[in-house]
């Protein structure tokens, strides 16, 4: 490879993609670093996963794995970051935390390069410093990349602070409003949590999204429903449950099978939250959306039936 | 809960370490132990029905055995906090009892900023507020004392017990130390407890090949040392006769390495960062095993658990790279017997044909 040759940085569009895409993105164009995505997920790149995954593995794994076979070969590197915490009792799942080996150890005959950056605030790795860190090796100069990043980051927070807006103005919506709960790269996954949203605003529904929230709000708020709860992503999720639980007519708390935080908290918040009626709906690699269409069908109903709507 | 209350403090099954938890409670503490009944189907049952469909298996079991802790007379449960998923146990099954209709004083450790001292005696003063503080700091440590010979001793054991010339000696000196320590009052109780099984296991003859046949176990930190859980994996292992090893002990990841911080040197290769809470151990010493010429490993966890799920990778690049077998065993609320046990005897053919062709 010639010196000068800026690298190729591969996305996948999954997991942690749809947290951070903005923040990504941004951070690559500042550099001037090229990327590439992989495509939506669809039966392909979940069936090339699986074979990947051990079995056991949750599903969204598994459509990750898909997702970096897809950019093997088509880029320099893929970026697979290892997330591990934010703070006390802000941890992610520990998936998250294996992410980069895991990847390594699955594709160490592909030849493929990964690059990665290590958010560990608990070890004293900021996200400032993780991606100083990346800038550098790849071989950008410490003043750009720290110009790059604080840039990136007031794009992404003006972002999310318009999509957090948005969501905002949907629980004063007519009709009927359902909360969606659910990690980001589940809801946002074309293949497996749009079918719900698409099926919801078909039926008249207004479909909102827990995870979208102010999050120092919904971190503060989740004490007060489960507070020894440590995993970031749940935690905003169930404060966002608790800020907006009396503003909706019904709570989907949706998860991908097995998904290790969710198989707890969703348990818990069935058991605390009271008075709102609630769908506990687990995402697996069936095919067929006819399953969950009856569920979601049967769940619209009930809510309108208890309103006197039906 | 009212002053006069006279407090009952369980703790669930957890391999044999509730020896050292009844010694804390009683006697460095003073507060009466409830002794969970040794876990059995019913316990696994009660647990799973209970429990969230797709939990890890720990947490049924545990939970089963609270309920047992319940219905034997306890007032209060304690349970730990943890890096994993076992980090929410407590909430979680704390909520899942009193919805049950039970009531009880819940002391949940993930409640507390447990890397500070300070904490230890803010529990400990709530467990028993009239807490003499010097007596406790000194019986705790010989309570850490019994762990590590308990660990110390059951690695011994399980090296050795498949080679017991004298039918079954071997294991009635294991069980007369296990005894022994449920038992123990006093620090010369637990020394001499220690001495009795070193000594049998020094007198007692054994009738070992040159080169046995060794295999290391690795795994997820509950289910890998509970027999109940794994439904005496090392038992039949070693009855089959063959030598085991088990670095993951309470001993070595709490008391004797609990930072890690020098394990990860070795594997940087395989894994740069720390992939989970026992997933450096478990990798290093897969490796060590391996590098030492060990005829296989088996990687034992419950079904579910994320962390584990996530080493196995490595370990395929391990046994690909030292061409050394592992066998893969998943332990849920179903897992039969007489299944593990088709799996245990193809294994061990396995690797004793390899041993002779080799």
């Amino acid at each position: 490879m010639e010196a000068k040759k800026t690298p190729v940085i591969g996305l996948p569009r999954a997991m942690l993609y749809f947290r951070y895409r903005t923040l990504w993105h941004a951070f690559f164009d500042e550099l001037g670093i090229q990327t590439v995505v992989s495509g939506p997920t669809d039966r392909a790149v979940l069936e090339q996963g699986s074979a990947r995954a051990i079995d056991e593995a949750c599903l969204s794994l598994k459509i990750y794995l898909g997702h970096v076979e897809a950019l093997c070969g088509k880029c320099d590197y893929i970026l697979v970051p290892r997330v591990s915490s934010f703070g006390r009792h802000r941890n992610m799942c520990t998936r998250f935390e294996a992410l980069p080996d895991l990847v390594k150890n699955i594709f160490r005959e592909s030849g493929q390069k990964f690059l990665s950056y290590d958010l560990d605030v608990l070890q004293k790795k900021d996200e400032a410093s993780a991606f100083q860190a990346l800038g550098q090796t790849l071989g950008c100069s410490p003043r750009a990349v720290r110009k790059a990043y604080k840039a990136a980051e007031k794009t992404e927070q003006a972002q999310y602070k318009g999509l957090v807006r948005e969501q905002e103005q949907l629980y004063r919506a007519e009709g009927l409003k359902i909360l969606i709960a659910a990690h980001s790269y589940v809801i946002e996954d074309p293949y497996i949590g749009k079918t719900v949203t698409a099926y919801l605003k078909g039926a008249g529904v207004t479909p909102i999204r827990a995870d979208l929230v102010d999050r120092d709000d919904a971190l503060r708020h989740s004490l007060e429903l489960s507070p020894t709860c440590k995993w970031e992503i749940s935690r905003e999720i169930v404060g966002s449950i608790a800020m907006h639980c009396g503003k909706v007519d019904g709570i989907i708390l949706l998860s991908a099978f097995p998904c290790g935080p969710d198989s707890m908290v969703n348990e818990l918040i069935a058991r605390r939250v009271k008075r709102v009626p609630m769908l506990n709906l687990v995402l697996d690699s069936q095919s067929g959306t006819a399953g969950i269409e009856t569920r979601l069908e049967s769940f619209i109903d009930i809510i309108r039936f208890k309103e006197g709507q039906l | 809960m009212d002053d006069m209350f006279m407090r009952k403090i369980s703790f669930p099954r957890y391999a044999e370490y509730n020896c050292a938890f009844r010694y804390i409670f009683e006697e460095a503490m003073d507060v009466r132990c409830i002794q969970p009944p040794a876990i059995t189907k019913r316990t696994m049952e009660l647990g799973a029905k209970y429990s969230p469909e797709f939990v890890c298996t720990p947490f049924k079991i545990t939970l089963g055995s609270m309920i047992e802790a319940l219905e034997a007379g306890a007032n209060t449960l304690l349970m730990v906090h943890g890096l994993c998923r076992l980090g929410y146990y407590g909430e979680l099954q704390e909520q899942i009892l009193s919805d049950l209709g039970y009531r009880f004083d819940f002391i949940n450790l993930s409640e507390y900023d447990m890397g500070k001292k300070k904490e230890y005696i803010k529990i400990a003063k709530r467990i028993n507020p009239k807490l003499h503080l010097a007596k406790f700091a000194a019986k705790f440590m010989e309570a850490l004392r019994m762990v590590e010979y308990l660990d110390e001793i059951t690695a011994e054991y399980y090296r050795n017990c498949g080679f017991d010339a004298t039918g079954g000696q071997y294991k009635a000196a294991y069980q007369r130390f296990i005894t022994a320590l449920y038992t123990a009052h006093t620090r010369a109780d637990i020394e001499d407890a220690y001495r009795a099984v070193r000594q049998s296991f020094q007198t007692i003859p054994l009738n070992k090949p040159l080169r046995p046949l060794r295999v290391g176990i690795v795994g997820e930190f509950y289910t890998v040392m509970d027999a109940f859980s794994n439904l005496e994996l090392e038992q039949k292992l070693a009855d089959m006769g063959v030598e085991l090893y088990r670095w993951m002990t309470v001993t070595h990841q709490f008391l004797h390495y609990s930072s890690q911080k020098n394990m990860g040197v070795k594997i940087r290769d395989l894994c740069t960062y720390e992939m989970g809470p026992t997933a450096t151990a478990n990798i290093w010493y897969a490796r060590e095993c391996a590098e030492r010429g060990f005829d296989g490993l088996v990687h034992v966890k419950s079904a579910g658990c994320t962390p584990e799920i996530d080493v196995m990778p490595v370990l395929q690049t391990i046994g690909a790279d030292y061409k050394i077998p592992v066998l893969y065993l998943t332990y849920d609320s179903q897992t039969s017997d007489v299944g593990l046990m088709t799996r245990l005897e193809a294994f061990y053919d396995m690797i004793e044909m390899r041993k002779k062709v080799l």
